[in-house]
């Protein structure tokens, strides 16, 4: 590595407790004594393995729990600088939000202390605060105790609520999140609980219907949070999509540009084009299913809409979609993939060279 | 309803020079009059006592801007129930297709001043509302 | 003035009988509605007497309202007719304002007299009417006396055996070309209970065609994150759910089941669906034939499946949006709409000017004739514009 280039990072690393066990043991009395799901209940389950070959902890843990051998095989092994560690829970779904908040609370203080705090990784892992948009006032709380943490880079929040996150009772999120300069990641909750349907219509009937659309869940979102002016009051929030179909932005900011024109008046908190609140405020992290692949205009429609700047690689680490750079199409050019293997989000965490945080 | 030409498809009026398009009778306040002037004709506005004039095409998609209806914008306004208020009634045109809005001083549309439409001076002279175009 | 207008230009087009002109533009997504009064003639008992006893006092209905709405009703301002009717009511008018005007040489309606009904029984009830409306008042002789309106079999996908009963009962009729159905039921198209309706038009040739509805409940497409807050966010999202459908469609196995069904999704957008094949081909890839589909995602879409170009967004470099079209291989996928007469309008000389010189003709008017088996000659109409 020259002393130009930026670090290596995976951005999306998705990391767990080692069994059900292990989460009670982070639990306080009267939360340990609950009911609540296992992250890998899943309504809809792949026909095939759930994660990655090679990737289950010793003794039987949980893909993903063991820091000393998600470091190996996502830093050592595939060559990254960074990774980003965001824990997968169920808590952000569950109906009881005082059992949601306690949930993150503990898996929050494992992730420091088991992967940011220690271990021979430690000082290349990178943090996510999980917070409960159920519950605002605990989430600011819980973003608060975690602000200062100098491995804590980023907020995270599950994708699927019941009201879309422009609405006007999120706002405390926004700026928690803003005064502790880190971005907020969205990423779908796992396991189930008090969620919609994941598609308009209801239920689907296939896991590749469903794994495969349930990615542009965000899109509702994005809309949402531009009509509602939410950029325009956070000029500093960041937001990363965490699932991919970064692709979808691009259509979905031309109907927005256009249907939306007219709509401007109706929604003068957010008086600009919505493509204008774009840039410097939403990142993606690419996913496999994200096009167009090996097509020889790749370069080009990863420039169109701005989402050179927008999209980081992200690994999925260990879901079975496990992303590697080798997957990221060949026409990229060679500005564009540095960008996305680093150096757009070396930038969005403050992560500028190989020294340990 | 505002006032229109009483012909069907009158003569264009030559362009580049000043145009009597009426008296200031004929265009009360809140008021307008298309005249004659250029290829889709030009929409004559009375607002409040000021005189506008403006090209009756829409840069959109061409739709015939002056048949479309006036009011004022939109701004954030927290004091109100509601969080807005509509500010400077009637000095802006709303595309009756599209409802694009343009303000009738200068053409431009508050969100992308590029996209603007021409306007014509428009002064009095005596009794008469000239336009020059 | 209506009227002269009309003598006039039916006196035009008998002075040139004998003249045909080739279709340049069909328009295949037109609003005709009816005048007040006029509908309920066609409605059914008990639902005639249920619909009015509920129209009883109740006045708008909008909630998701386009701007300026309590003005424009979401409507092209200039389209409302002298009489008082609402936008779209006058076929004289559309023909004047639509063909003779702007230049849509065919027009094909597709009514959406709204989901007044609350059981699968009263939308049923509503289509039938609305069917009997369309062929009495705008496909007549006198009122389509320039042979430029084709209609739509509206069905009601809440009941589908019934729905499929209606497309047998209009199977034939020389001017109905599609089936129209409302996007939003659920659950979504894939499911087997709505066989019956694409059994009965593939057996009988005919398109499906998909508009979306805005309704409530099961007629109001529910994100998974919650209720959109405007006009804007909730329409631009709508797209979500037309992708939906066509994922259910494919994964589902519906064109592996009816492989000449043909589907047309009317007002949804399209450009999202040049991701959408990527996301779907690349799911394939990683899951193999899951549900047994014999083909690839992407072959079912350019095969069974086309788009109205209408709403048409655009890129502020417009040669994004001719790099897009190229890329999807648009040629195969649009067919030009205008709206008529909702404020969304898109007018066809505008549209044309978007789609690359080699796509103007099958997007304009080629894809839609083919499609729908429509006349490529029409008799000619004296004064009325040509766009390309």
């Amino acid at each position: 590595m020259t002393p130009q280039s930026p670090p290596r990072i995976d951005a999306s690393v998705h990391v767990f407790f080692k069994d059900g066990a292990d989460l009670r043991r982070h639990l306080r009395e009267p939360f340990r004594s609950r009911g609540f799901p296992d992250p890998d209940v899943a309504w809809y389950s792949r026909p095939g393995p759930k994660y990655a070959e090679g990737t289950d902890g010793p003794d039987g843990s949980h893909p993903g729990s063991d820091p000393a051998l998600v470091g190996r095989q996502v830093l050592d092994e595939r060559g990254f600088d960074y990774a980003v560690l965001h824990p997968m829970s169920v808590a952000g779904i569950l109906p009881d939000w005082h059992l949601g908040t306690a949930l993150y609370a503990a898996t929050n203080q494992m992730l420091a202390e088991r992967w940011l705090e220690s271990g021979p990784y430690a000082d290349r892992f990178r943090g996510t605060v999980r917070v409960n948009p159920n519950d605002v006032e605990g989430a600011v709380r819980e973003i608060e105790r975690w602000r200062d943490h100098p491995r804590m880079v980023q907020i995270g929040l599950p994708v699927q609520t019941q009201a879309p996150y422009g609405r006007p009772y999120f706002k405390p999120l926004w700026r928690a999140a803003c005064d502790a300069g880190m971005p907020v990641a969205f990423h779908l909750e796992m396991g189930v609980g008090i969620t919609h349907p994941p598609t308009p219509s209801g239920p689907t009937r296939t896991y590749s219907h469903h794994a495969a659309y349930q990615p542009m869940t965000y899109i509702w979102h994005l809309l949402n949070m531009i009509a509602e002016g939410v950029f325009q009051e956070f000029p500093d929030l960041r937001v990363i999509w965490a699932d991919g179909a970064g692709d979808m932005v691009t259509p979905f900011t031309w109907r927005m540009d256009t249907f939306g024109r007219p709509h401007l008046e109706q929604t003068p908190w957010a008086p600009r084009m919505p493509s204008d609140y774009l840039r410097d405020h939403i990142y993606f992290v690419h996913g496999l299913l994200d096009g167009p692949g090996e097509a020889e205009y790749a370069s080009e429609w990863l420039r169109m809409t701005g989402k050179e700047d927008m999209v980081m690689f992200g690994s999925s680490y260990p879901d079975w979609q496990t992303a590697s750079p080798q997957d990221l199409p060949s026409g990229w050019s060679a500005r564009q993939r540095a960008k996305v293997l680093g150096g757009t989000a070396a930038g969005l965490f403050g992560i500028d060279r190989l020294v340990p945080a | 309803m505002t006032a229109e030409p009483a012909a069907e498809r009158p003569a264009r009026l030559a362009r580049g020079r000043e145009h009597v398009v009426a008296t200031v009778g004929e265009i009360p306040p809140g008021e307008r009059m298309i005249v004659p002037i250029g290829r889709h004709g030009v929409g004559v506005y009375n607002v409040g006592g000021r005189y506008y004039a403006i090209a009756n095409y829409c840069p959109h998609e061409g739709g015939p801007l002056c048949h479309g209806r006036t009011h004022g914008q939109v701004v954030v306004d927290d004091g109100n129930p509601g969080g807005a208020a509509e500010v400077r009634d009637g000095e802006f045109i709303y595309c009756p297709w599209h409802q694009w809005g343009f303000e009738l001083a200068t053409g431009t549309t508050a969100v992308k001043p590029e996209w603007s439409i021409r306007t014509y001076p428009v002064h009095i002279r005596g009794d008469e509302i000239v336009v020059t175009g | 003035m209506t009227i002269d207008l009309q003598h006039a230009t039916r006196t035009a087009a008998n002075e040139k009988a004998a003249e045909k002109e080739q279709v340049r533009v069909v328009d295949c997504d037109v609003h005709p509605v009816p005048k007040r009064g006029e509908l309920e003639p066609f409605i059914p008992e008990p639902f005639r007497g249920l619909f009015a006893q509920r129209a009883e006092r109740a006045g708008e209905m909008i909630y998701y309202d386009a701007p300026d709405y309590a003005h424009a009703y979401a409507m092209r301002t200039d389209t409302f007719p002298e009489d008082g009717n609402f936008a779209g009511s006058d076929p004289n008018l559309t023909f004047r304002q639509l063909i003779m005007d702007a230049g849509s040489d065919i027009a094909i309606l597709g009514p959406t007299n709204g989901s007044s009904g609350q059981t699968a029984e009263e939308l049923h009830a509503l289509a039938v009417a609305t069917n009997r409306w369309q062929d009495a008042c705008w496909l007549d002789p006198v009122n389509n006396w320039h042979q430029r309106f084709y209609g739509s079999i509206v069905a009601a996908m809440e009941a589908p055996e019934a729905a499929a009963r209606e497309i047998e009962h209009w199977a034939g009729h020389p001017r109905f070309c599609q089936v129209l159905i409302n996007a939003e039921m659920r659950p979504a198209w894939g499911d087997p209970r709505y066989d019956p309706v694409w059994r009965a038009a593939t057996r009988h040739g005919i398109p499906v065609a998909c508009h979306l509805g805005r309704g409530r409940f099961n007629e109001l497409p529910m994100s998974p994150v919650g209720f959109m807050t405007y006009n804007h966010d909730l329409m631009v999202s709508y797209s979500m759910l037309a992708a939906n459908q066509i994922m259910s469609l494919i994964f589902d196995g519906v064109f592996d089941r009816f492989p000449d069904l043909r589907i047309v999704l009317i007002e949804h957008a399209f450009s999202w669906i040049l991701p959408l094949m990527w996301r779907m081909d690349a799911m394939y890839k990683a899951q193999g034939p899951e549900n047994g589909l014999k083909r690839k995602p992407s072959e079912y879409v350019k095969d069974h499946i086309w788009f109205t170009t209408q709403p048409l967004d655009y890129p502020e470099d417009k040669l994004e949006l001719t790099n897009a079209l190229e890329w999807m291989e648009a040629d195969r996928l649009l067919l030009f709409s205008s709206d008529y007469p909702h404020w969304t309008f898109d007018d066809p000389a505008y549209i044309v000017k978007h789609i690359p010189r080699r796509m103007r003709e099958k997007i304009m008017f080629g894809n839609a004739l083919d499609l729908f088996g429509l006349p490529g000659q029409v008799p000619a109409l004296a004064g009325q514009k040509r766009v390309f």
